[in-house]
């Protein structure tokens, strides 16, 4: 074995170590960038999503802004409460947080409520089916259900069900790129504590809404008579309900003679129960 | 034979799927009513200047032009009652505002109709008002308002008239039978149109799979000066309007710019034989010869009038063969399917082709080897499967980096993808995409 070999090798490799180690110290010193250390406290705070709902292309942008004070630190909707309380510990002041929201799809035309116009059988997306002829299902305010919104979810907090998409209120940050995406808009943001929904947007004669889903709103107006708080009013052809005046007291939900208006969470299955003892 | 690079043959074995239609002559046929929609073409949707109950002639406007310089007005294609102005779901995403009249069988047209009048009574510059007020658009299927194609802009010139008459679709041989038995009034508007922008020298193109029409346009066209006719080689998509421009003249239509920017204007065999109708007679386009092909009991080459339900045309032919799987206006390779046989066709229709259910099925997408046939076979040079990765990803600025704007949506690489991979429909999308994001509004 050639020792003198390996001993050289060994001393050229700690030599070219040391030299490097020597530019290496004497650049980080020279080249030094300041980085202010509150941004990268702020965009540890943040989800990391990139969904861009604040209005940044992402979360780096979002928190290089909200240090220079160029939107407010609690612009972030993907993180809600907790990043608004984190950024405001990062940065020593008090955040309150916005109002918490939540994707609703305003749509309940499953397949055998909404009416088939035809059978798609295309390429796997909403805007393309949309386009033909205005969508395989007879009703123009449908949810079309081929999942534009569950593929753009960065939160995976949508599931196609049915011929419609489902929103789980548990993982759904409210960044509202679905809303953007659904090319009938049938997504809507609204704040988490709306519980009571008209979950219909069809704006036609209550005839012609009728014909197309058994489930669509006819402006028909008992949930505006039922409604003691004057939170539903009737306009363009159906039924809005003012979520800031809403008591979510529920009696809509039971005059409705099309189903239309739900009631989320539990509420829900307490209203289904009671529907059906009366159905009995 | 020059042509354009890339291309394919679809249904080679089946004649280009031409041969159960190419020899049966046209046929007129008239149904009991009508539906004509007023915004099924490019442009802005016409004003109905009917209402319910009127009577209408032949011939007479039923709509105004709307808006803007692409406005066109739109005429009745029946004589009878005005049943309804109503606003009806069609091909399109939204639903287009249509006119229906019930027919009265006496076809009285609408008085000032003049005979055939001559050459020499027709000054350049009544031309294009002429084929406005007839509310010409491109018959070949993209229907753009013609008196705009011809409208050449400050600073451009034009040399070059390209009459289309390669008709490289499958199923289609409208175009076929129309060059057959009226070549005169194709040669006739490409007269008047070389007369109106004065350019001297025309060409009709015709693909070698269509001997006769050759023949009768060659005869139809001899001894004038400056038109000449073409034989091109048979291959999809021929008739494309770059590939076309191409072929004829060795000028490449640069990525975003439109014919003229090589100084020519291509125009379709039926536009220009409605150019000739209504420029020589007066007469407003109110039919088109279209191709009722694949799963009917006797295809044919019906004369519908505009807004013609496709049901009743296809009850003309027989009916069904089997029970239809999917029905698609327009050739076999570009066609749009139709929600149900009840909407009506319109005067860019050139084609109603029956699917039986078995060959609408859709097939299954697998993932993409590599074989580079889509490469071969893009007319425009791009590479599709490369593009449909963006496309899938929604990459609108990935997908404009491989020129998706480009593309001509003609399937030919979709035909020859041998894992069925849905590369066109994701090409439109993405092309629809970033026209909307270009409008602003959110293109993901």
């Amino acid at each position: 074995m050639n020792w003198i070999a390996i001993l050289l090798a060994l001393g050229v490799m700690a030599l070219l170590g040391l030299v490097f180690g020597i530019v290496l110290s004497f650049a980080a010193k020279k080249f030094q960038v300041d980085v202010d250390e509150r941004v990268a406290n702020v965009r540890a705070a943040l989800p990391g999503a990139n969904c861009g709902a604040c209005g940044y292309v992402g979360c780096d942008a979002f928190a290089e802004a909200v240090v220079a004070g160029k939107t407010p630190p609690n612009g972030c909707r993907a993180g809600g409460a907790g990043a608004a309380a984190a950024i405001g510990e990062a940065l020593g002041i008090e955040v309150t947080p916005a109002a918490p929201m939540v994707a609703c799809v305003i749509c309940q035309g499953t397949a055998g409520v909404a009416k088939d116009r035809y059978k798609y059988d295309g390429y796997r997306s909403c805007r393309v089916a949309a386009s033909l002829s205005g969508g395989p299902k007879e009703c123009r305010f449908a949810c079309i259900g081929l999942g534009d919104c569950a593929y753009n979810c960065k939160f995976g907090a949508i599931t196609m069900r049915d011929g419609i998409a489902y929103i789980d209120k548990n993982i759904c940050a409210g960044c509202g790129t679905c809303a953007g995406i659904c090319p009938r808009r049938v997504i809507e943001l609204k704040p988490l504590n709306a519980q009571v929904l008209v979950r219909c947007r069809n704006s036609d004669v209550a005839r012609e809404a009728r014909s197309v889903c058994t489930r669509a709103c006819i402006g028909c107006g008992r949930c505006v008579k039922e409604c003691a708080y004057d939170a539903i009013h009737v306009e363009d052809g159906f039924a809005r309900i003012d979520s800031a005046k809403c008591a979510r007291c529920g009696k809509c939900v039971t005059v409705c003679p099309c189903k239309c208006i739900t009631l989320a969470g539990a509420a829900q299955d307490l209203l289904e129960s009671a529907r059906n003892n009366a159905a009995v | 034979m020059s042509s354009f690079r890339g291309g394919i043959h679809p249904m080679k074995r089946q004649h280009g799927g031409k041969r159960p239609t190419r020899d049966l002559p046209i046929r007129e046929f008239i149904s009991d009513s009508v539906c004509i929609p007023l915004g099924a073409r490019q442009g802005p949707p016409s004003v109905p200047c009917v209402k319910k109950g009127d009577a209408v002639k032949v011939g007479q406007p039923i709509a105004l032009p709307g808006p803007g310089p692409l406005g066109l007005p739109v005429h009745a294609s029946i004589s009878g009652k005005v049943t309804d102005v109503v606003r009806m779901a069609y091909t399109g995403d939204t639903p287009v505002m249509c006119v229906l009249i019930e027919n009265d069988f006496h076809n009285t047209w609408i008085d000032g109709i003049y005979g055939q009048r001559e050459f020499s009574a027709i000054t350049p510059e009544s031309i294009i008002p002429a084929i406005r007020d007839a509310g010409i658009c491109g018959m070949g299927g993209a229907s753009f308002p013609t008196h705009v194609k011809l409208s050449i802009p400050e600073g451009a010139r034009c040399d070059i008239i390209i009459i289309n008459g390669t008709e490289c679709e499958t199923f289609l041989t409208a175009d076929d039978r129309l060059m057959r038995e009226t070549p005169m009034r194709i040669v006739n508007g490409l007269r008047l149109v070389m007369r109106a922008l004065s350019v001297s020298r025309g060409v009709i193109a015709i693909e070698d799979n269509k001997p006769e029409a050759l023949k009768s346009i060659l005869a139809a066209s001899a001894n004038l000066p400056g038109i000449e006719v073409k034989k091109l080689r048979t291959s999809y998509p021929q008739g494309g309007e770059k590939q076309l421009i191409l072929t004829v003249t060795g000028r490449e239509v640069p990525s975003g710019k439109l014919p003229v920017a090589v100084n020519a204007v291509v125009l379709n065999v039926a536009t220009s034989a409605a150019i000739a109708d209504a420029v020589l007679q007066g007469k407003p386009l109110i039919e088109r010869v279209t191709t009722i092909a694949g799963c009917v009991k006797t295809p044919a080459n019906l004369l519908l009038r505009n807004g013609t339900i496709i049901g009743d045309a296809i009850g003309e032919c027989g009916g069904y063969a089997k029970t239809p799987g999917k029905i698609a206006l327009g050739g076999g390779m570009t066609g749009i399917c139709a929600p149900n046989d009840q909407v009506p066709m319109t005067i860019s229709t050139s084609g109603i082709v029956v699917y039986d259910e078995e060959e609408a099925q859709s097939l299954d997408e697998q993932p993409c080897i590599r074989c580079g046939k889509c490469v071969g076979a893009c007319p425009s040079g791009l590479r599709p499967y490369i593009l449909k990765h963006y496309c899938d990803e929604g990459d609108l600025i990935g997908a404009q980096s491989e020129h998706v704007l480009d593309c001509i949506v003609c399937g030919s690489c979709s035909y020859e993808c041998p894992a069925q991979r849905w590369l066109t429909a994701s090409f439109k999308n993405m092309k629809d995409k970033l026209a909307l994001a270009a409008k602003g509004g959110n293109g993901k």
